[in-house]
Order: structure tokens, then sequence, then C-alpha cells
């Protein structure tokens, strides 16, 4: 094919020449390109072959409206060979071939408008357009001319912060050493003081056993209140991110409260304290109190005081089934729930009241019963507080070494990722960009993740971590890909593509969910800024006219 | 995700994903206390009987008294003959303590009659044309006939059963002791005081009130049921009766629950299925292979047919053979409603095609549709803003793949209030539509009927304002839950709401669209999230008083005739294009439909032959599918063959839910890509037919797709395929709708006994099938098994353009496909495409015959229409030699015209290049 091609330039070149004809006044059919003009020579005999060789016809029948060769050529300035291609030339502007379907239908798609029979129905554009396509040409340039003046700075700024991440590795290597010996030393001293201690409190304790009797029972109920809350919790927390959001309460259809067949961002509001997220020892004393009761109801556990006149009204109900039915057809629930009707709201109003006496009272000895510490001699008090000195002097060591691991594992995860050739991409790890539409706040931080939060307030969603590089062949670097974000309502786990560009200055430009729970983010930083990348693509396209 | 949280919560709350629909929150016959009592008859039997001396005959109809011999309440009949071998039977109580409910809008206009002759002796004999009724007076029955061969009985199963209306008894009914000396006391004209005899309604628990999960209907008129039965002497299958995801052959329902008509919006509904869906259509036909009959059931309540046949199959065809009795019993439809009239039409055909012509001689046909509304279509819920429409768009010309209309669902509003837009997302409408409309292309939007209740939303205000909406039986505005939250639905009964809605698609008031904008009307079922079955209450009050338990099926109808109305005044002069998902009889006068939310699943492709079969003999030839399937992710494959499929249903559009994965032809492999490109050019170069035939709906009725037993109707093997269908009486399709086949079986049907067929050529090699009989087909990833009747002429344009709206003046392809005896001929109608100036005769409608080598035309009326089309070139198959020339003479000019050669010895004529209002002949040169 490539042959062909090649083959073809050098016969029209050799026309060139021959004919010394300057510019483009070869004669040829309409809607043949210089190139091929050869190619549309009749025989002695006025004949001609179709390009691809199937059939011989007439010369007068080129470009007569009717389609006879089988590979369309015979038609390059009709619309009567579907597989045709009719060539614009566009003086002024850049050449292009447009398919047959396109000629002579009412549209100007080629700026020169050679494509329309009658050209007075087109404007020629093309002398415009090329102009803008010229000036926009030179914008590009020097844009990335610039551009890549400071992309240098990045380079360097990378190469210097990988020398840096280097440095700084070795530097905690040995560092790491130190502190596992002192920490061996610290240890040491602990389990002395502690022995100590721990005899000295056994003999002040065996005093005090009846007394931690009573104390014993008293903590188990919490206990066990708190073990339903963390179940409940971790059932809610779909995303698993270690906080309940206000959407992941709008699945449960047992917090209808008004019973209307949805839980209103309110009414999850309601359980979360007004708040638009609770992490776990939130849930358990603010939110789980005001759960506890709807949950006892649609189990059945639990009977608000019902009216009699609703009773009658439902007669037929079994609790267990309808609780079974709630998650998947909340729709058919809120009369199936055995709670009075909506028209006696009054009713329900004082249910609401009593609501929060249900739970609470189970919660609150958290906050108020909390035994205080025993009163000790003055010789084991002393020894405690020796035993605390020993044992706050290892977990410092203690914690100073898992602050090293962790700057080493940080270390380690940044050396693993992907900055580019040239590191160009470094220093865009720990930086973070927004973008705001009508409803959300879109963050990217490279190399880390991206999410959306509402602008109207409510929890950020995760949209994905850092994965990789995606661009297509030469060009990866243009595309990052994040996965693994927060997962969709019955969908998949969100994900988001970045699009990246060169500009001066790091920005989001715009993003979009083309596919559901898919995200496309269009970034611009001078790290894409290449200006021989540049120079290499606009020459060969340049050999391409 | 963008949806908003609300109609996500919606969403996943209402359903669970990828299991189908659950029944259980459908009604069973069991479940619906009116179709338990209905057909409760069916074991007892009832007692009517014609009152003698309460005759009247008129001149074209006639009335009588009948009672019921058990309770001895009294009815009116009325029998009317009407122009087209057609009855009109109508049967209401004689003083009914209420008006009982009689449905309006279906029938395109008050229906012709016809004079009728009446002989009384034991029988009545009514005489009207070649047509004729039987009415026996004790036990009430009546049989018809068509040229003295029996084809329909009314009764004579004794099913009628007729609720009357009733006070309702002060105190629970008594058990059944006592009620026999009590009716033999019974005076029968004392109405309101009547005690009931044991097997009375009201002993039934639902007869005053009625639940069904967690819905109560308030039923304060009592029980009003009214069904009958329908027997067909000469018939073998029973077909009809729309909309259901079932076999185009009506099973019968013996052990299993009656076909039910209410609309409904199913989510996920389930195939092979009885269940009622989207549409009502209350039409059955009945045919064996010397007679056809049809029954048109004008009732808009709930409604439910039970079916009797005995499926013919290999053994009890054999046992009827052997015993020489040609069958048992004939096949029965019971139709059960739960209130209104009797008012039954029966048609008497004789054969398939007039039948259907007879049904929409009564309901009417759809409009030529403007050419691009029979293009392609692309639709996704939902393309997402301005920029996503434009890209989409350009993509298709970037692929060089032609498309007319972009549409948009319910995200472009602003909010789900309908009438407005989304203003961030879609800043600029009347741009992104210029952008569409001078490539020659469309947009659709949907505008549904449920209305935000937002005191700020201009709509709401109005209705509001003015007691538009649906009222409860309290006398308030009914509020459901739908795509905006809570929201309220217009009463379209109401003419002057129709009138109020159809001013709002008045350009002067909904500035954002210019009237190249067409619409989709959706959930008009209409579809309640909060509702039972997720529909409206029953209870539901209607202008005028009646309940929505009468009109519910028409609740659709009546918002198509609203939108309808509101095109045509936006617009006069151009031709309104609506999808619908809710219909009725009569709809199709308005809109097209397609079949709801299907599944991209193969038994769903297949389904889509065989309901839009079922559509398009109950009026709707304008029916498609949704290409791909709306909910789930098509393969390659799945998707290559709903595209071919989908080809060749009149109504032909991709569309997907929000949840699925992006479709659009270009995001799969280039193998893929190449299949679907070829199958919308294949779509695109038959739109010449698919326009005629439209026009010809119009004209004659006659359906656009056509059942194999509409030309085949003695071929017994053909009653029951509904995997292929004809194309008017020119094509034969069966499109490839199996995974990982090398080849498909074609059936090509009989034309008589001894197994004679038609010729057949395939449309792509001219390959001729010359025996009736399956014949296994070859297929290739791009085949898709059509074939050309021999005997037909088929007009094409195979110039490919980026719209069917660009395709205007491109000239004329004639295939030219002979029959025995070396003859063909085929009609073309083309005019704009688009406004109604063909119905002043701007068009030209031409009927081209070939016969003895020599093609000649005929305008069948005078071509008026100025078009700057030709013909291109005439295609002939089947010629049995190579002729060396043609000759074409017009206006007294002759030319020799080259002959080209292709494959299986068809010939081509080159470039006659006669322009299409000119009379010419063209003769073939032998050598």
């Amino acid at each position: 094919m490539q042959q062909k091609f090649l083959q073809l330039l050098l016969i029209a070149l050799f026309v060139y020449a021959l004919t010394g004809v300057q510019g483009i006044d070869v004669p040829r059919p309409r809607g043949v390109s210089l190139v091929k003009a050869p190619l549309y020579q009749p025989q002695p005999d006025g004949k001609w072959n179709c390009i691809d060789g199937s059939k011989t016809i007439p010369f007068t029948q080129i470009n007569d409206d009717y389609c006879d060769c089988a590979d369309g050529s015979d038609e390059p300035g009709t619309a009567a060979c579907s597989n045709g291609q009719f060539h614009c030339l566009n003086t002024g502007h850049q050449s292009v071939d447009i398919p047959s379907s396109q000629v002579q239908d009412g549209i100007c798609d080629c700026c020169d408008g050679s494509d329309e029979l009658e050209e007075s129905q087109c404007e020629n554009t093309c002398v415009a357009l090329g102009a803008a396509a010229a000036i926009q040409r030179r914008n590009e340039a020097e844009l990335h001319m610039k551009g890549a003046e400071k992309r240098q700075e990045m380079i360097n700024r990378g190469k210097q912060l990988k020398a840096d991440r280097s440095a700084r590795r070795s530097e905690l290597n040995a560092r790491i050493k130190e502190q596992e010996l002192l920490k061996t030393e610290k240890e040491h001293l602990k389990a002395t003081a502690e022995a100590l201690e721990s005899e000295a409190v056994e003999a002040f304790k065996e005093q005090q056993r009846e007394l931690d009797a009573v104390t014993a029972q008293a903590e188990q109920e919490p206990q066990q209140m708190r073990q339903e809350a963390s179940l409940t919790f971790v059932r809610y927390d779909t995303n698993k991110d270690g906080f309940v959001e206000i959407t992941e309460l709008m699945v449960d259809m047992n917090l209808d409260r008004d019973r209307n067949g949805v839980v209103t961002v309110e009414e999850a509001k309601y359980f979360l304290d007004e708040r638009d997220r609770m992490d776990l020892d939130a849930f358990i004393t603010l939110a789980w109190p005001r759960i506890k009761p709807l949950k006892m109801l649609a189990d059945g556990l639990f009977q608000p005081p019902v009216p009699t006149p609703a009773e009658e009204r439902a007669p037929q109900q079994d609790n267990t089934k309808d609780a079974e039915q709630l998650d998947s057809e909340p729709t058919e629930e809120h009369a199936d729930m055995d709670v009075p009707d909506e028209e006696d709201g009054e009713d329900e109003e004082q249910y609401d009241d009593e609501e929060p006496d249900v739970g609470v009272g189970e919660a609150t000895p958290d906050v108020e019963t909390t035994t205080a510490a025993p009163i000790y001699d003055p010789e084991t008090q002393r020894l405690i507080e020796q035993a605390n000195e020993a044992r706050n002097a290892y977990e410092e060591v203690a914690r100073q070494i898992r602050e090293i691991e962790h700057e080493i594992k940080e270390l380690d995860e940044q050396e693993g990722k992907d900055y580019g050739p040239n590191e160009e991409w470094s220093v865009l790890d720990g930086e973070c960009y927004t973008f705001e539409d009508r409803e959300y706040v879109y963050t990217l931080c490279p190399f880390d993740r991206v999410s959306q939060k509402p602008r109207n307030g409510g929890a950020e969603t995760t949209l994905g971590r850092w994965d990789q590089w995606v661009g297509e062949g030469a060009n990866k670097y243009s595309k990052q890909k994040y996965a693994q974000g927060a997962a969709c309502w019955n969908g998949p786990q969100r994900s988001a593509i970045i699009n990246i560009k060169c500009a001066l200055e790091p920005r989001i430009t715009s993003v979009s969910e083309p596919n559901r729970c898919e995200y496309y983010y269009e970034f611009e930083t001078p790290a894409a800024c290449d200006r021989d990348a540049f120079t290499a693509s606009a020459q060969s396209q340049h050999d391409e006219l | 995700m963008r949806c908003s949280l609300f109609v996500c919560l919606i969403i996943g709350a209402l359903f669970s994903y990828g299991a189908g629909v659950d029944p259980s929150n459908f009604k069973t016959c069991e479940q619906s206390s009116f179709c338990r009592r209905s057909r409760k008859v069916q074991s007892s039997g009832s007692k009517y009987a014609l009152i003698r001396g309460t005759l009247n005959t008129y001149s074209d109809s006639l009335t009588a008294d009948l009672i019921n011999k058990e309770n001895h309440h009294q009815f009116t009949l009325k029998l009317e003959a009407l122009v087209g071998n057609t009855f009109r039977l109508q049967i209401d109580e004689k003083q009914p303590l209420r008006q009982r409910y009689r449905v309006e809008h279906a029938l395109k206009g008050k229906p012709e009659t016809t004079r009728i002759s009446v002989q009384e002796s034991d029988e009545l004999t009514i005489t009207a044309g070649t047509s004729k009724a039987v009415i026996h007076g004790d036990p009430f029955r009546i049989d018809f006939y068509e040229h003295d061969v029996h084809v329909v009985s009314v009764n004579a199963k004794n099913w009628l059963y007729f609720e009357h209306l009733r006070q309702k008894a002060q105190t629970p009914p008594e058990p059944a002791e006592g009620n026999d000396q009590a009716h033999q006391q019974q005076d029968h004209q004392d109405n309101s005081e009547e005690v009931q005899p044991a097997s009375e309604p009201i002993d039934d628990p639902g007869a005053w009130e009625e639940n069904f999960k967690s819905h109560h209907d308030s039923k304060p008129y009592g029980p009003q049921a009214v069904a009958l039965d329908f027997s067909f002497p000469a018939a073998e299958i029973l077909f009809g009766i729309p909309e259901h995801a079932d076999s185009f052959q009506l099973k019968s329902t013996s052990g299993t629950d009656p076909y039910r008509l209410y609309n409904l919006d199913v989510f996920e509904y389930v195939v092979d299925s009885k269940m009622a869906l989207y549409g009502s259509v209350p039409v059955l036909y009945a045919h064996g292979p010397k007679r056809t009959a049809g029954v048109y059931w004008q009732n808009a309540a709930e409604t439910w047919v039970d079916i009797y046949t005995t499926e013919t199959n290999v053994v009890s065809s054999l046992v009827n053979f052997v015993s020489g009795s040609r069958k048992s019993t004939p096949p029965v439809a019971h139709f059960i409603s739960e209130s209104g009239i009797v008012d039954a039409f029966i048609m008497l055909g004789p054969q398939p095609l007039d039948a259907f012509k007879q049904y929409a001689a009564l309901t009417g046909t759809h409009e030529l549709p403007q050419a691009f509304a029979l293009a392609y279509h692309q639709s996704r819920w939902n393309y997402n803003d301005e920029r996503d429409v434009t890209s989409v768009s350009a993509k298709f010309d970037e692929f060089n793949m032609p498309m007319d209309t972009m549409w948009l669902d319910i995200e472009y509003t602003d909010g789900k209030r309908y009438f407005t837009w989304d203003k961030f997302k879609f800043p600029e409408p009347l741009t992104m539509i210029k952008n569409l409309t001078e490539l020659g292309r469309h947009l659709v939007i949907i505008i549904d009927p449920h209305i935000k209740r937002d005191n700020a939303y201009f709509f709401h205000q109005d209705c509001t304002e003015n007691g538009y909406y649906v009222k409860t039986r309290e006398g308030n505005d009914y509020e459901g839950w739908c795509w905006p939250g809570s929201a309220s639905y217009p009463d379209f009964f109401n003419p002057v709401v129709r009138d109020y809605y159809a001013s709002q698609y008045d350009l002067s008031k909904f500035k954002t669209v210019s009237k190249d904008v067409m619409i989709w009307n959706d959930m008009n079922e209409p579809s309640v999230f909060n509702g039972p079955e997720v529909t409206a209450p029953k209870d539901l009050v209607h202008y005028g008083n009646w309940e929505h338990r009468d009109v519910h099926n028409l609740y659709g109808h009546m918002h198509l005739m609203g939108t309808f109305a509101g095109l045509k005044q936006r617009d006069p002069q151009q031709r309104p294009f609506i999808l619908t998902r809710a219909h009725f009889a009569g709809s199709q006068r308005y809109a097209a439909i397609w079949t709801g939310d299907n599944l991209a699943d193969w038994t769903h492709l297949q389904h889509s032959i065989k309901m839009c079969l079922t559509e398009a003999v109950a009026g709707f030839s304008f029916c498609g599918a949704d290409v791909g399937g709306f909910f789930g992710n098509p393969d390659s494959e799945l998707l290559e063959r709903w595209y071919q499929t989908g080809a060749f249903l009149p109504f032909f559009r991709a569309h997907a839910h929000i949840d699925t994965k992006r479709r659009e032809p270009w995001l799969f492999p280039e193998r893929t890509r190449a299949v679907i490109k070829s199958a919308l050019l294949t779509r695109y170069s038959y739109l010449p037919l698919w326009y005629t035939s439209f026009y010809e709906l119009e004209q004659t009725g006659a359906p656009v797709i056509r059942p194999l037993l509409t030309h085949y109707p003695a071929d017994k093997e053909a009653f029951a395929i509904d995997s292929q269908l004809l194309v008017q009486h020119r094509l034969l399709v069966r499109p490839v709708m199996q995974q990982g086949v090398s080849k498909v079986d074609v059936y090509f049907p009989a034309i008589d006994d001894k197994k004679n067929g038609d010729y057949w050529y395939d449309v792509d090699t001219f390959q001729r099938h010359e025996r009736a009989g399956y014949e296994s087909i070859p297929v290739t990833d791009d085949k898709i098994p059509v074939f050309q009747r021999g005997g037909s002429i088929v007009p094409k344009k195979e110039r490919q353009r980026r719209s069917s709206k660009l395709m205007l003046n491109d000239p004329y392809t004639l295939v030219i496909c002979l029959d025995r005896q070396g003859k063909a001929a085929g009609t073309l109608f083309l005019d704009d495409e688009k406004s109604y100036a063909y119905r002043n005769g701007e068009s030209i409608y031409v009927n081209y015959e070939f016969a003895n080598n020599q093609l000649t035309n005929r305008f069948i009326t005078k071509p008026l229409y100025k078009s700057d089309a030709w013909i291109e070139r005439i295609i002939i198959a089947g010629l049995g030699y190579v002729p060396i020339d043609a000759t074409i003479t017009a206006k007294g000019i002759s030319q020799k015209l080259e002959i080209e050669q292709r494959s299986n010895g068809a010939i081509v004529v080159r470039k006659p290049a006669v322009k299409m209002n000119l009379d010419f002949a063209l003769k073939l040169n032998a050598a």
C-alpha cells in the first residue's frame, strides 16, 4: 500500500518536472488530488481502467454520476460510489479527502466549497481558516517553547527530589538501626519497672476485689450495645472508608421516618446528628441510639404505641417478612410496616417524640459512670508512676521507629512510581488541584487520588487511586488512570482518566462522566510541554500536505 | 455517578438489579376480584336470554332486551352492521344505577354503518352484504357467518357475565341460606333492593373493597365486571391482544393465568409471559386455512383474556387426520373487564389482510411519517450535555455511518421539570439543535406526563390553580412518586387540560426548541413508583367523574392526543413524530411505539420481532425495540445481530440504560463496527420501500410488517412462525437471532397444498429459492437473511449519505425479481418527506410493472410533486438470459442503455436516468 503511494508520488513529481507546470493546474477530473492526477489519463482508444483494474470503461464515464468501478475510482467528483473519496484542494489551507457521501448533498464540507457543484452556495473560507490555523500552530509552538522551560525546571527539581529521596533513605536506614538498639534498652527498663509495679498493685487490688466484682457487671451492658452498634456500622459503611455517610444511610429504608418511600438527606442527617459522616465512636454514641429503635421496629422487637384504628385497617401482617422485603422493594414497604398510615400524622409525631428515649438511656452510662481511678497508697503510687515513665519512654522510641518505617514505606512507594523518563512529573506528587462545576468540587492529587465532593457540603467520594499511565504508544505520558474508587450504587468501582495537555500553569480545565462512574479530567501542566515532540508532530503533519 | 441522589435511590430501592421482574409485584387473576369472579363462570355457565317482544329493527341495526335468568336483571343489546364485513355488538344495563363508562377517542370516527335485513323465526337472522348474524334467544347466543361459513360465535360457551351496578348492602351479606326463597319472590324490575342469589358477586370479599400488597382500593361502586366469550369455528390459531412479551400465536391459558391487558411499567420484564406490559390493544384475530376473523373488545378498564385452543401438535393433527375430524373444539377467547360495557366489534375477514384492514378502518393508522422517523435513531439515557450530543453526532460522520436523530432522555431537564432545560448542561439548546438540523438531523426529547410538585414550576402552578390534575376520591390533587419526586398527573381526559398541554408545545411558550424537535412520551401508563402495581390507584377520579378504573388503559392515549395536537398547532406544515410507551387501540394515529425496557439478551432480541408482529396486526406497524437491549451490556455479537434485526423493524432506535456501558458503534472493534455500518446502510438503502409501505398503510390499513400467514393463509406450517416477517408482500426477513450460528433455517411459505411456493431471491446474491419449506441458509457475521419475492419490485436508494434528509434528491434503484411467469410489479411513493402537501396531491405514486421483457410505469395519482430524483439503475433477477442492451423511451425519445451482469444471472440496466415524474417504457433487447 505504502509502496503504491510512493510510486504515485514519484509519478506526480515526474509529471511536474515534465510539464513544468507551476502550482496546481494539472488537468484532472473533479475531486481528484494532484498526486492521483496521472491515474486519470485516457488510453489512446478513449478507454480507462478502474484504478483497481477490475473494469475498463469509456473515459467519458468518469464522473458521469454512475458508479462503474467496484473501488469507486470512476466517480471521484460525485456521490455515485458509496466507497469513493473526494479531494478538497482547499488552497490556502489544508487539503483533505472527504467521503463521497458528503459530495453534492447541500452541505459545504470543503473550505473551498468544491464538494458542492454550485460553488456559489459555499463561501470559500480556506484563506481565513489557513491563517487561523497558522496562528494556532504558532501559538502552540510558542506555548511548547515556554512550557518546555518550565518543564526543564520540573525536571531539575524532579531529579533533585529523586536524589534527596535516595539520601534520605540512607539516612533513615542508619537512624532506624540506632533506634532499634535504643528500643531494646528501654524495653528492659520498662520490664523492670513493671515488675515492681505489678507486685504492689496486686497487693492493693486484693483489698479492692469485692468492689471490682460489682463494677464488672455494670460494664457488660454497654459492651453489648457497642458490639451491636459496631456491627451495624460495618454494614452501613459500604465503601469501607471507616465512616458512615449520608448516602450510605439512605439505602436503609428502615430509616424512612416519614414513610414516604424514600430516605431523604434530611432524614439521614438526623441519624448522623446533622453531620455528613461519622466514625465508629461517634456512631456508637450519637447515631446508634437513634437508629436502634427503628431497627427494633423493623425486626418486630419493638412496638411503638399504635392507635387502634390503624391496626384494624391492616390486619394481616407479618413483620419478619416485611422487614426482609424492605431492601428490595421499599416503595411497597411503607404501608406494610406495622405503623400508622400517613393520615395519622398526629400519632406519628407522638411516636417521634418518644423515639429518643428508647435507646439513649443505654448509651449515656458511658459518659457518666466512668469509674474513677482508685486511690493507691503513696508507695504503690510511686511505683506506678515510675512504671508509667518507663512505659512512656519505651513507647516514645517505638513511635519514632514507626514513624521512620512509615517514611521509608512512603519513599519506597514514591520510588516505585513512574515519574516519567526525566522525573518531570515528580514534583506533582504531593500537589492537589481542584475544579468546581455546578454540583461538585473535583480534586486531583497526582500520583495519589482523585475525588469528588458536593459543593453544598457532604462527604467526599474517592473517584480513584493512582493506578498507572495509560496513554497510547509514544504518548504514554499523556493519560493517567486512577482506579479502585468508591463503589457506585449497584455499579462498578469509580475510576478516572486524566487527559494531560501542555500549558504554562497547572490546572484542571474540565471534568465529565462519559460513562456512569467513569470520570474524565482534562488537566494541563508544563510537564506535558515537549518542544521536540511538538516540532516532530508538526513536521509530520506538514509532510502529509 | 451523576444522576440525582433521589433518582438513584428510587431506582436502586424499587428494584433489585439483574434478577428481572418480581411477578409477585403484579396481580394474578386470583388476586383480582373481578377476574376471579368472572372466570368462575367458566365452570357453571350463565343464563341469559332475549326477552320476547322487545325487538326493535332499524335500517342498520337492531335492539332487544336481554335478561339474566338467575337474578332477573335486564340489559339492552344493540347489534349494528358496519361497512366492511363488521358487526358491532353493545350490551349495557337497561337501567343502570349510574351510567357505565363507554370508551371514547379510540375509534378514529363514528363507524360507517350499512343496511341490514332481518328475518325473524326461531332465530333472528340479520344479513348485511355477504355477512350474516344469527341471534338465538335462549340461551342467548349470536353466530356470525361470512359467505355462509360460520366464523364467530358470541356466548356459545355461556360465559357472558355482567355485574349490574347495585347499592352496597348495609350489613355484610348473610350466608347463602334463604337466598333461593328470596330469589323466587324477586321482582326482576326492582333493582335497588334486590337480594342476591347464592352465586352473586357480593359474596366475594373483594366486591366492595380490595387490597393488594399495601394498597387499598375503595371500590365505591362495587362489582361491575363484564365478560363475554367468543368462539371461532373456522380457526386454528388465535393471535393479537398486545402487549405481551410472548409468542405471536396466543397460547392456551388453561391452567395458567389469562393474558392481562393493563398498562403497567414493568421493570425488567420477562419473556414468554402473559403478564401485562405498557400497552393494551384488545383486538384478537382467529385464523384458519380458509377464514380469518377478529374481535375488537372496546374496553379501557383492566382486562384479562382467557384463551382456549387445542394446541396443534403432530399427535393431535395425526389423530384428526386418522379420525377424519377436522378438529375437536373451536378456539375460544374469553374477555373479562373490570367495568364499562360490552362493546365488541366482530370483523369477519374473510382473509387476514381483510381483517387487519377492517380493524384499521375502525381505529385508524399512523399517518405517513417524515422520512427521518424511519431512519436510524441514536439514543441513550443519557447524552450528558451539549458537548456529548455534538460529539456523538460528529463521530457518526467521522466513521461515515448514517444517523438521523439524536435523543435526549430525562436528564436534559431542569430537575425533571418538563418543558425546561438543565441550563448548565444545556446552556444553548437552540445552537445545539441547529448544529444537528444543519446536517439534516433531528432531535427528539422526552416529555413525560408526571409533573413535579414544585410551587416555583409554572406547569405545576397552572395545573394546581386550574384544577388540571387527576383527583383523589376525596377531591384533592393526587400525589404520586416518579422521576421528579413528588408528582401529580394532568387529567388529559379533560379537553381543557389537553388544550393547555398542547399549547405548551408552542414555540412562543417552549422557546428553547425549534419546530424540528420531536417528542418522546414515556411513563404514561401512568407510571407511579409508589402506586399499586407501579401505577395510579383505581379509585382516582377523572374528568366527567369517571373512575381511573374505567379509563386506565386510555390514559397514555389521551396524553398522546394532547402532544399530537400540540405539535400540529406548533407547525401545521410538519408531520409530528411522537414515540410512546403506553398505548391503546387507536394510539397508532398519534405515535410510534417501542417495546419498552427490554434486556440485552438473545431471547429479548427474538421477542422484538414476535412483539412487533403482534403490534403490527393490532394497528401499530410503527414498532421497534431498543437496539442492543435497554438493560445490561450486549457483547459484540449480540449488538451486531440486534442492529441487523432492528434494521428490518419499522422503528429503528438504539437505546440504553444509564448504568450500561457506552455502546456507540465506534466503541467496538473494527469488525463489529463494519457489521453495524453495513446494517445501517442496508436500512438506509431500503428507506424508499419503508416510506412507500407507510404511505400504503395510511391509505389502506395494510400493516407494514406482516406475519407469514397474511399472504400464505392456507399454509398451516407458517401460522405460528414468528422468527420471520414480511415487509409488505415484498421482502421476507429472517434475521439471525441466535448466538454463534453459521446457518439459520428459513421457512419459505407455500401458496398451495402441493408445497408450491413463490420464488424468493436472496437480496445480496440474487440466488433464487424455488421450493416451499425450511431451507438452511448459511450466514456470516454481516449476513442478514433477507429475500425478495419473485413478482415484486422494490425501490431503493443505494447512495450513502449522513442522514435521510440529504438523500431526498438522490436517484433510485429498482430491484425487479421475476416470478414464474417472468413478471413483477411494485409501487413507489415519494414526496417532500416532511409536510402535508402530499394530501393535496403533491406526490408521486407510481406502480412499476415488468412483463414481456419490458418495464413500464403507471402513475396511480397525478405526479404533481417536483422531484430532482431519477432512476439510477434497474436490477432484474430471474431473467434467464442476458440481454445485449436495453432501450428506454421517454417523452418520445429513445435511447440505448448498457447492461451489466451481477451474480446468479441478475442483470443491471445502467443509468436509465429518467426523472421520477415521467412516463417511460424500458425494453430489454435479446441478442
